[in-house]
């Protein structure tokens, strides 16, 4: 090897590339996975209504009820529209309620995230019922106690949550309760999937589906399903209909899809963010790596001519520097595998990043093993075209 | 001499445009990449309040279930919010020099004008003395008087953005506005206030606006306002009615502060919280050992983590990608220098000393990195509109500090970059290259 010092810098860079890019695409496939992730929900033909009273009839429990139920029934008639339930809050909001629940049988409670709905949710959401049942008129007909609440309920959970509550698999039919006896909820149905109103994961897919009267005096949210095609259609009309029933409130509509995209933004920018690092790096990488190999064509002019006059041919010429290029990539992608890993280890430690996938590492380090093979084929082709003659010009 | 290296160095730059535009570039690049997210990173972590930060107090009290802490994963934590009756009792001390409970809730705004529809708005309730204590600016009026609290007197203090709402861009100072049921009189309008982090409630979004009406909390109890923020719980809450649920039960859900301003008041505050605490402990309510904590912001925004950890990652990731552009900007100024050796061995030939063949190579490069600087200083400006865009942010500027952070980062990594090429072309021996001319 010629020049030690230049040897090293490219082997450097190269691994430096490596480890950077390689941690780069393991955030962005675990972001792109939880962006991904299927939420249960119809999402293109959802349309969620707030309702937010400012009148004092709404302290008036019965009051509520009727006008829930007309809202309903008003929403359910609109023409493009499939169903309407009530609900307790808005999935993908990064808002809503947990409380903390322990399985029948165990101490372990565990923080659960819970929607209360109206009859006819599970359509109306369009998740898939894959044990048990949906709810029935009888599971809504609960009344509280002297002491103010229900104490046992029929509930739907998701998957995630009968799994996690019941890792042996047994949940339909099992009570959950608050652990003092107080309440006690048997799972009747089984969904999946259906995500809630928290990011992260596991807790924002382990949900719980309540029978109720979602809403209060000071806000009513409602689900509205729509045929396919018509959500816009059906939004447009909303708030009219919504105040013609009764104008003492706040009415306000969102789809679902913006829903989630406020609710993913930082993730998608993040994403994005990192694809534009990474690709910045493997080219400045690759025109670093264009430069050095020039320089040493250019250097080794004379040499070369030297050989090809003692008869080299150009394929000899071609695999002297693509063989180079292949020996100096691969010592920085050596050392760019150890990087990757101690940076991995650092980012973890100081802040965020994915676990490094070691599929990941072998696919990076092809990546720039061809990157650098494609960098260093044009001044190499470059170092071809020099004739035999050059050698014999200057002595 | 250093204007004639200058010069030297531009006639070099200009010999080549094609590889000059690639080093500068590079330079721009690393430069503008690594001054983004450094900015993004310092406006993140930047304290809202620097000239009081250190003597505003989050106040924190363990009034958590016995048998398990608040945060499973820090169990030394006491929870992050106070109960309604806590919070009470605390605003009975006269220790502090400024002191306030609060928590936010949305509250419907009537416009007097027939044609615009009420609408609602993020409301904070709090006491006379949030405004000073956090050193608020009004347009026009001020807050309310310690009087009006005990009332309370049906007072409100707008946002200038609410103001603009319901009334237009005048003083409204002592007009009236619809909230709920109720008249109240405007007494101040603040001016455009947006801290950043939201160092008064990081509980709830620590980088959402701040509310755009204030009002007395003792309306909490006759108008049976619930909070819109997070509310903890443990054990089991009988009940339905407000009293039960809100005021007397063991929910968490009212933020307090204080303003202390020196060891000796601390002191005494703290004495008064553990005093607290013993009388709430004799009355059978907080069975876990004492730990009642005093943070001021700064100590509270570390506590609560408010730098996005994906903040401090592209940090460490923008930082390192400057590394690599500096790898590369020492590979082709190698390159370019030796190529450049029979000029070097005539000049020092004709008795160039080693020392000025370095400094100019040295000069060489600076001038690389100050024109890097530059482009990517210019060009870290569209970065940052295009980050704010993706986040949905807004306003995000180049800090001054972080113009002279990219100025000291260009010349580093010229100055790194650029030692190693110019050593070696100055140890050249005249003689091997002037034989070949």
């Amino acid at each position: 090897m010629h020049n030690k010092v230049r040897f090293w810098l490219i082997a450097l860079e190269v691994a430096l590339t490596l480890a950077i890019i390689v941690n780069c695409v393991g955030m962005v496939l675990d972001l792109r996975a939880e962006l991904l992730r299927p939420t249960g929900f119809d999402e293109e033909n959802l349309l969620f209504v707030r309702t937010e009273p400012f009148g004092t009839q709404y302290e008036d429990e019965t009051f509520r009820n009727t006008r829930q139920d007309q809202d309903l029934a008003r929403l359910r008639s609109m023409p493009g529209a499939v169903d309407a339930v009530a609900l307790s809050s808005v999935p993908l909001s990064g808002g809503g309620s947990g409380t903390s629940r322990e399985a029948e049988g165990s101490d372990i409670s565990t923080t659960v995230p819970y929607f209360v709905v109206t009859e006819g949710a599970l359509g109306a959401i369009g998740t898939r019922l894959v044990a048990g049942r949906d709810f029935i008129a009888i599971d809504f007909e609960v009344e509280a106690n002297e002491e103010g609440f229900i104490p046992r309920r029929n509930i739907i959970v998701s998957k995630k949550l009968a799994e996690k509550m019941f890792p042996n698999g047994d949940a339909l039919g099992k009570t959950i309760g608050d652990g003092a006896g107080n309440v006690e909820d048997t799972i009747v149905g089984i969904v999946d999937p259906l995500q809630n109103f928290w990011l992260s994961s596991p807790v924002g897919e382990t949900t719980m589906l309540q029978p109720g009267r979602p809403g209060d005096r000071s806000s009513m949210l409602y689900l509205v399903r729509t045929e396919a095609g018509s959500r816009s259609a059906v939004a447009s009309g909303l708030e009219e209909v919504l105040l013609a029933e009764q104008n003492e409130r706040i009415v306000t509509i969102q789809p679902l899809p913006e829903v989630k995209d406020g609710f993913y933004r930082d993730n998608r920018a993040l994403v994005q963010i990192l694809l534009w690092v990474t690709v910045l790096m493997v080219l400045v990488t690759s025109l670093g790596i264009v430069g050095l190999t020039s320089f040493s064509v250019t250097e080794r002019t004379r040499q070369i001519g030297t050989r090809r006059a003692l008869g080299a041919t150009k394929g000899d010429i071609l695999r002297y520097f693509l063989l180079e290029n292949w020996l100096i990539t691969g010592c920085g992608l050596a050392l760019g595998a150890l990087l990757a890993v101690a940076l991995n280890y650092t980012l973890l430690q100081a802040a965020g990043a994915a676990k490094l996938d070691f599929r990941l590492l072998i696919a990076g380090m092809f990546l720039l093993w061809g990157t650098g093979v494609v960098a260093a084929l044009a001044p190499a082709l470059r170092a071809t075209a020099v004739s035999p003659e050059i050698a014999t010009r200057t002595v | 001499m250093l204007l004639y290296q200058f010069r030297m160095a531009f006639l070099s730059l200009k010999r080549n445009p094609f590889l000059s535009a690639l080093l500068i570039g590079g330079v721009a690049l690393g430069i503008a990449v690594s001054v983004s997210f450094l900015n993004i990173h310092q406006l993140l972590a930047q304290n809202p309040i620097p000239e009081i930060s250190d003597r505003l107090f989050y106040v924190q009290i363990d009034a958590w279930s016995p048998n398990s802490a608040f945060d499973s994963d820090n169990p030394e934590e006491p929870p992050d919010q106070l109960t309604y009756r806590d919070a009470r009792g605390l605003m009975e001390s006269d220790i502090p020099t400024y002191k306030s409970a609060m928590f936010k809730s949305l509250m419907t705004l009537h416009p007097e004008r027939e044609d615009v529809r009420p609408f609602r708005v993020m409301t904070r309730l709090c006491f006379a003395d949030f405004f000073p204590m956090f050193d608020i600016p009004f347009r026009w009026g001020s807050g309310w008087s310690r009087s009006a609290d005990a009332g309370p007197d049906r007072v409100v203090v707008l946002s200038y953005e609410t103001n603009v709402r319901l009334f237009g861009d005048v003083d409204t100072v002592g007009r009236s506005v619809r909230v709920e049921e109720d008249d109240y009189r405007v007494v101040g309008v603040m001016e455009p206030w947006e801290p950043s982090p939201k160092f008064y409630d990081v509980l709830n979004g620590a980088f959402q606006g701040a509310e755009g009406m204030f009002m007395p909390f003792d309306f909490t109890e006759p108008l049976e306002i619930n909070t819109s923020g997070n509310t903890s719980g443990w054990g089991f809450t009988t009940g339905v009615g407000f009293r039960e649920l809100r005021l007397e039960s063991e929910y968490t859900w009212i933020q307090m502060w204080v303003q202390l301003d020196d060891a000796d008041q601390r002191d005494r505050y703290l004495t008064f919280l553990n005093a607290y605490t013993e009388g709430q402990k004799a009355l059978g309510r907080m069975e876990r050992p004492f730990n009642n904590r005093l943070r001021n912001v700064e100590e509270w925004l570390d506590v609560r983590e408010v730098v996005p950890a994906h903040a401090t990652t592209m940090a460490i990731l923008s930082v390192l990608f400057l590394v690599v552009c500096a790898f590369n900007l020492i590979g082709i100024l190698l390159g370019k220098f030796l190529a450049r050796a029979p000029e070097v061995g005539v000049r020092r030939a004709l008795g160039a000393s080693r020392r000025s063949v370095f400094a100019q190579h040295l000069v060489e490069c600076q001038t690389i990195g100050l024109l890097g600087c530059f482009l990517g200083l210019l060009l870290s400006l569209v970065l940052l509109r295009g980050i704010d865009r993706l986040f949905g942010s807004e306003g995000s500027t180049l800090s001054l500090e972080m113009v002279a952070v990219g100025f000291l980062l260009a010349v580093a990594a010229a100055f790194v970059a650029g030692v190693y090429p110019a050593w070696r072309i100055c140890r050249i021996p005249p003689a091997t290259h002037l034989k070949l001319q």
